[in-house]
């Protein structure tokens, strides 16, 4: 006998109003709190405007046409008009008003908090929030989180919000904002500013973590101070014991000494190859994996993480088994 | 009158650390969840460690990072590797809704606390296990912080501007920051299947496959033959995003139709906007913490408590847990219960 399916959004409706945000950051972060709201079995109906989905030819695009961002995110939902009775609704606040006034439960996403959603991108909330600034080389320019992290955390968010109403019942509007949720992610840069009067910078006192050519790809260079002992014994070249490499700052201060003594080892070796002598040490070095790596990646093969398709069930296994849309609507 | 918070009457046992497991059970105490964070005398939260701490003082009630992810919770400090510390635990799981835990993988089970124990022993009770490969796995022991987690789930090779991918390193850590949205939420559902089902469940959410699930889309275009490029500082939806030099010294970020500026720490915590936002809060005595990624209108959500020297409440929770007084003198006569790590200096 197969055992019921995780559901604990059964017999509830969602209303996703994704597709009539008027901006972009929004309407994503809505349908990924949408999107998951049907993972966890809810029924979700998504209106779309008359020129049909906007995600409908949205990067990245799929060769026999069709788009996987659609198909991501709209992932177990109804196209459907916004009548009938619903349980919760996401959208901004316009698309919100015009649709959803009589809905109990409402996850309203702004740019700074209710009523304050001017011009806005994905890029321009990382810029603020100091997400942008905190990453990339020193040398380099900031770098962009990839994919829609800004707007997806946010959707990570709301969803959460929108349980916790769920389940304390009655009326709620959740807000959403884009710019806190980003913010409250990069505490580290602002908290330091309160708390020590300093914030840490990008290619600052503690930017010793980096990534380093292998034969075959890049390895991300990861590791703490107490680690230092276990990545030397991993490399095993006499020339690391020098005392301008026992501390991180005097790593940091001969940085190019010390890559030279580094980077050829690594280069010399395949990513798994470099990841296993770290490992066997303790060390929390990994390779950087393309996402089409990660579709033949033992350790997501094992878990049953990835579909045939490519699509990444929730990141949760629930007494050991996988919660998806299909499951959930056959309970 | 605002209305009773979501969580109001939950019970969380907390052996959650550092941010991943920590900052999750945080979210649920400001939904309104009592928490217990419970540390033992051998092994307390390594955020209690940090570069101000005095030898001679009680540093490991002084860390302001510690306060600052830990405020609200009430404390307790358990030996969990002494049968008498482990048989408390379980007398406190009794009374239990949720446990939260981020232990390296193993560590319980090798104490006898393992997920299938106990919930065998506690039916109802939510067990969250949030490790960095998940449960099982050829990786589930693979030592990862979180920037690893970026270069294995696949984020870290289409981030970056130049020739090389990008992690975020020691200042973001980006998979321990973002999984604390996503665990609080399956912890809040799982609850609600509670309410459906009347079962507990244990949840195992692997960090890796969250840094891999938010970038979902890129998984699908790959796995159909146009995997995507790095595309350094453009959207994926707008190619005319970039990052310029503001002619200052600092950058700007510009996209169609508007542009702003590439804030540091001190830009940000400066600006109207930071001061007027959730995502940094005082606690009641007014230190910094950690804020709340959301804001409910009809149930006001804020910091409802500071944070508790280390085993301040151990008398009052042992004492709800059903310990008599003479048991909890004898587990503090043992050591098993206390108010201070075992060693005397920081590490």
């Amino acid at each position: 006998m197969v055992a019921p399916s995780v559901a604990p959004l059964a017999g509830r409706r969602v209303l996703d109003l994704g597709a009539l945000c008027a901006q972009r950051p929004h309407g994503l972060a809505a349908s990924l709190a949408a999107r998951l709201c049907a993972s966890y079995g809810a029924e979700v109906v998504r209106p779309v405007p008359e020129g049909g989905e906007p995600l409908a030819q949205a990067a990245p695009l799929l060769p026999g046409g069709g788009s996987a961002l659609d198909r991501f995110l709209n992932l177990g939902k109804h196209a459907g008009t916004a009548t009938g009775h619903f349980d919760v609704a996401i959208g901004d606040g316009e698309a919100l008003a015009a649709h959803a006034s009589e809905v109990p439960v409402k996850a309203r996403i702004s740019v700074f908090g209710p009523g304050e959603d001017g011009p806005m991108s994905e890029l321009g909330l990382l810029a603020l929030s100091g997400l942008l600034g905190i990453v990339g080389e020193a040398e380099g320019p900031p770098a962009r989180l990839a994919g829609h992290q800004a707007a997806y955390a946010a959707g990570l968010a709301a969803c959460t919000g929108i349980l916790a109403a769920l389940r304390a019942g009655g009326e709620e509007v959740v807000d959403v904002s884009l710019l806190d949720v980003a913010t409250w992610l990069n505490w580290k840069v602002a908290a330091g500013v309160l708390v020590l009067g300093s914030s840490p910078v990008r290619g600052g006192a503690r930017a010793d973590w980096y990534t380093v050519p292998a034969k075959d790809g890049h390895v991300a260079l990861v590791y703490q101070e107490k680690d230092w002992p276990g990545l030397r014994r991993a490399v095993g070249d006499p020339r690391l014991d020098d005392a301008r490499f026992d501390t991180a700052s005097g790593r940091r201060k001969h940085r190019a000494d010390f890559l030279a003594i580094l980077g050829p080892w690594f280069a010399a070796r395949t990513r798994a190859e470099v990841t296993s002598a770290a490992q066997a040490n303790r060390v929390p070095v990994g390779p950087v994996k393309w996402p089409a790596e990660l579709l033949t990646d033992a350790q997501n093969q094992a878990r049953g993480f990835l579909g045939p398709d490519g699509t990444p069930a929730l990141p949760i296994s629930w007494n050991g088994r996988r919660v998806t849309p299909e499951t959930a609507h056959a309970a | 009158m605002p209305l009773d918070l979501p969580l109001a009457g939950i019970r969380i046992v907390d052996l959650g650390w550092l941010t991943a497991g920590a900052a999750s059970s945080a979210l649920l105490c400001d939904l309104g969840a009592e928490v217990m964070k419970l540390e033992g005398p051998g092994a307390v939260d390594p955020f209690r460690n940090w570069d101000g701490a005095k030898d001679g003082t009680d540093w490991w009630n002084q860390s302001p990072w510690f306060a600052f992810t830990n405020r609200g919770k009430r404390s307790v400090c358990l030996d969990l590797k002494d049968p008498r510390g482990k048989e408390a635990l379980l007398r406190l799981l009794g009374t239990a809704d949720v446990m939260v835990e981020n232990y390296r993988r193993g560590v319980l089970a090798q104490w006898g606390l393992d997920a299938a124990t106990l919930r065998k022993k506690f039916p109802r009770l939510i067990i969250a296990s949030i490790s960095s490969q998940g449960e099982d796995g050829p990786d589930r022991d693979m030592v990862s912080f979180g920037s690893t987690l970026e270069a294995t789930g696949g984020m870290a090779a289409l981030t970056g501007s130049g020739e090389a991918p990008v992690i975020t390193g020691r200042d973001v850590n980006y998979p321990d920051q973002v999984v604390c949205l996503f665990a609080s939420g399956a912890i809040v559902a799982a609850l609600l299947e509670r309410d459906r089902t009347g079962e507990g469940a244990h949840l195992d959410l692997s960090q890796r496959e969250l840094t891999t699930f938010l970038l979902g889309e890129e998984l699908i275009a790959a796995a159909a033959g146009n995997p995507s490029p790095r595309l350094g500082n453009a959207d994926p939806l707008e190619p005319a995003d970039r990052v310029v030099p503001d002619g200052q010294g600092g950058w700007r970020a510009e996209w169609p139709g508007g542009s702003a500026p590439v804030r540091d720490g001190a830009a940000l915590a400066a600006s109207e906007d930071f001061a007027r936002g959730t995502a940094l809060l005082r606690s009641p005595d007014g230190k910094p913490a950690k804020g709340i990624p959301f804001r409910l209108s009809s149930r006001p959500l804020a910091i409802r408590g500071n944070c508790r020297r280390l085993g301040e409440d151990n008398h009052a929770v042992l004492a709800e847990a059903g310990l008599t007084p003479e048991e909890i003198t004898a587990l503090e006569e043992a050591g098993v219960l206390a108010t201070a790590p075992r060693r005397g200096v920081v590490a």
